[in-house]
């Protein structure tokens, strides 16, 4: 295994600068899709008002008090163009006859223009049904308040109505009926930014692969250049010289790996916790992971080119749906969560995050880490079972 | 004194017959060659012996020992020289001959004398910093039979190891190959190039589809063939029309023809020539040139198996 050993480092000691520009473009494309993925973006709505009534104006108004998206005013055909074009996220519409619905406690008549169903939508979804509901509610009350008033004191109805609204609002705005304390547990201190912490665990894991899986796929090379067949028939065993190969390719995912880890936390400042031994754990279970998996399609495939042009669909594929473009808790997809935990991925970020973003210690990481490893002995076994010693 | 036997040996690749129940045996101390045309089974047949493919059926003993059971008992007496350049192309010439040493179990000064040996040997000395991808094609080629020299071997099978070179590193690695059996080293020579292995076997095997169609030294085998003569001629077209006229010679046993040129075997006839004129001028053809040979293995082969050892 030796022999193979320094015949694979003296090979690397040749081409350093390859596996070096694979890492520093790893790690410039995970820190570039980090930063895009965690800008603070806030999208555009466009509210439509058909109905022009004093009702459709409290409406508009509440909106321009929620800060989720940025609201403002346009026609109908603007407001539609712009959703077309992707230009805004949506269009609220105030349909004509909004006024009428409320007074007569029907349904009101609003609508949301959209083209694709999304987090954001769902959440404008909701911000409207909560809107329109307080509205009608703070009508109601203003309602009946003036109608209570005018009756005991000969005041003006509509005085009293805008009046008592306009108290409902502010008792809202101030007073609110129930109150709702959102807190953020705080695991220790830097783990403000998660979703730039997810986007470069995600991408790291995803481009080490790419280096893992070639390195292995370098025994396709080897059959090429009739060196496989020439060692074969030398003195040193087939487990020694798959050894020798896997050893070797262990070696430099995990190098990589850690390097695109470490320059994360000194480039780019990004906390991945204090536990680095445990970190270490499950990158070496990733890395043998995929190391196997590399064997694996190295036996299944004839030449490098073969592997070359398998390896970024079965990679990219399965690092989407392991969440390393982004995060599993925003796929309500029950198939795609499910297909997520046959990929080597999810485990290894699932285990990342627990530690980096909630401050986890080795407990979490134990079954990840295993499932992991079986993965990799069941890719290990068939890839021993499949690659030609002949 | 036997190293190596082959007995019975068979290789069926799904449904082709690659090697079809042969059997022959290497001597201590010989130049065993193994005559064949490409696809004849030649290279498959030392994939078996150098234990890199498990043969469907048969046996082969390397001193008594059965490679089969134990494929250790050769893989270290063992040097091969595989038909392609099996070296490592990113590799210095030094580099790759440290490899191969260290994967036979060389180490350090034993090593690096031993290089230093065999870069002798195949004439390369000071010439093994270079990256393999560097070197010339003959060059890469004596890189390709070093490898197999570094641990000594007590066997060296060298398969067409002087494809696509130039004469001078062939006639090189000729001149090496005698060397080392003056040394006491015992070589298998695979090669469709007769004049190779006239010149350095002692003992032959003829194959064919698979098949070992006539064994023994050159004089056993060019016995098979006593008193024929192999023609060459050369036309300037060969019509159906000639080769019907030819072959309508009463001595004339095998035609063979390729191109503008036919290779016949023939009984020896007293008026060959005259014979040969007179049915050429009954046709539009004419001879560009003739070229009468004595018995050889190409003749052999030709008279086996009707056809000429050609690429």
């Amino acid at each position: 295994m030796l022999s193979i050993i320094l015949l694979r480092l003296q090979r690397l000691k040749g081409e350093y600068h390859v596996f070096l520009i694979m890492t520093v473009l790893s790690l410039v494309f995970s820190f570039i899709f980090g930063m895009t993925q965690s800008q603070d973006f806030t999208p555009t709505v466009l509210i439509v008002d058909m109905d022009e009534s004093t009702y459709s104006q409290m409406v508009i108004d509440e909106f321009k008090n929620d800060n989720t998206f940025r609201y403002s005013v346009a026609n109908y055909d603007a407001a539609a163009t712009q959703v077309e074009d992707g230009k805004v996220l949506a269009s609220i519409v105030i349909y004509e006859g909004f006024d009428t619905d409320i007074r007569n406690n029907n349904i009101p008549s609003i609508g949301v223009i959209k083209t694709k169903e999304d987090r954001d939508i769902f959440t404008l979804n909701s911000i409207v049904a909560n809107i329109t509901s307080k509205v009608i509610g703070n009508t109601n009350i203003a309602e009946i308040a003036s109608i209570y008033v005018s009756e005991l004191a000969d005041a003006d109805k509509d005085t009293l109505f805008d009046k008592a609204y306009n108290m409902a609002v502010e008792d809202w705005r101030y007073k609110k009926p129930v109150f709702i304390e959102a807190s953020t547990l705080e695991q220790g201190a830097g783990f403000s930014d998660d979703n730039l912490t997810h986007s470069i665990i995600g991408f790291s894991l995803f481009f080490s692969m790419y280096t893992i899986v070639f390195a292995i796929g370098e025994i396709l090379n080897d059959r090429k250049n009739n060196t496989w067949q020439r060692v074969l028939v030398s003195p040193i065993s087939k487990i020694s010289i798959l050894g020798g190969h896997l050893v070797v390719t262990f070696l430099i995912g995990l190098v990589q790996v850690s390097v695109l880890f470490i320059s994360g936390r000194y480039l780019f400042d990004i906390n991945f916790g204090v536990n680095l031994g445990v970190i270490l754990l499950i990158l070496s279970a990733f890395v043998f992971t995929v190391t196997s998996l590399g064997l694996f399609l190295s036996g299944i495939v004839k030449t490098h080119s073969q592997l070359a042009a398998m390896t970024p669909i079965i990679l990219t594929g399965t690092s989407m749906l392991g969440g390393c473009m982004w995060p599993l808790e925003i796929v309500n997809n029950k198939i795609v969560l499910a297909l997520a935990n046959i990929t080597p991925q999810k485990w290894a970020i699932q285990a990342m995050e627990s530690i980096a973003i909630h401050g986890k210690g080795l407990n979490e990481v134990v079954f990840p880490a295993l499932v992991l490893t079986v993965m990799g002995l069941i890719f290990f076994g068939l890839g021993v079972k499949l690659v030609r010693f002949e | 004194m036997t190293l190596l036997q082959i007995s019975n040996l068979q290789k069926y690749y799904k449904d082709v017959n690659a090697v079809d129940s042969i059997s022959f045996d290497v001597k201590k101390g010989e130049v065993f060659g193994l005559l064949g045309p490409n696809g004849a089974g030649k290279s498959t047949t030392i994939s078996m012996i150098s234990t890199l493919i498990k043969p469907t059926s048969g046996q082969i003993t390397y001193n008594g020992e059965s490679i089969l059971e134990n494929p250790k008992a050769i893989q270290q007496k063992l040097g091969v020289v595989p038909q392609e350049i099996a070296l490592y192309p990113s590799l210095s010439g030094y580099e790759n001959l440290k490899f191969w040493g260290h994967s036979y179990g060389l180490r350090g000064n034993e090593l690096k004398n031993r290089i230093a040996e065999v870069a002798e040997i195949i004439g390369l000395k000071d010439r093994l910093k270079k990256k393999i991808e560097k070197y010339s094609g003959g060059m890469k080629r004596r890189i390709n039979i070093g490898a197999a020299l570094l641990h000594k071997p007590e066997l060296l099978i060298m398969d067409e190891p002087t494809v696509g070179i130039d004469p001078q590193s062939r006639n090189h690695i000729l001149e090496t190959v005698l060397e080392l059996n003056k040394q006491g080293m015992t070589i298998i020579y695979t090669s469709h190039y007769m004049e190779e292995v006239e010149f350095l076997c002692s003992r032959i095997s003829i194959m064919d589809k698979g098949e070992i169609i006539a064994s023994g030294t050159q004089e056993e085998l060019i016995e098979i063939v006593k008193g024929q003569k192999k023609i060459n001629l050369k036309f300037d077209r060969i019509t159906k029309e000639l080769t019907e006229k030819i072959n309508s010679i009463s001595y004339v046993q095998n035609i063979d023809t390729q191109d503008e040129e036919m290779v016949l075997a023939t009984q020896n006839g007293d008026n060959i020539f005259k014979d040969l004129i007179s049915k050429v001028s009954e046709t539009d053809s004419n001879i560009l040139s003739i070229d009468i040979k004595k018995p050889n293995l190409e003749a052999v082969f030709l008279h086996l198996t009707g056809r000429a050892l050609r690429d």
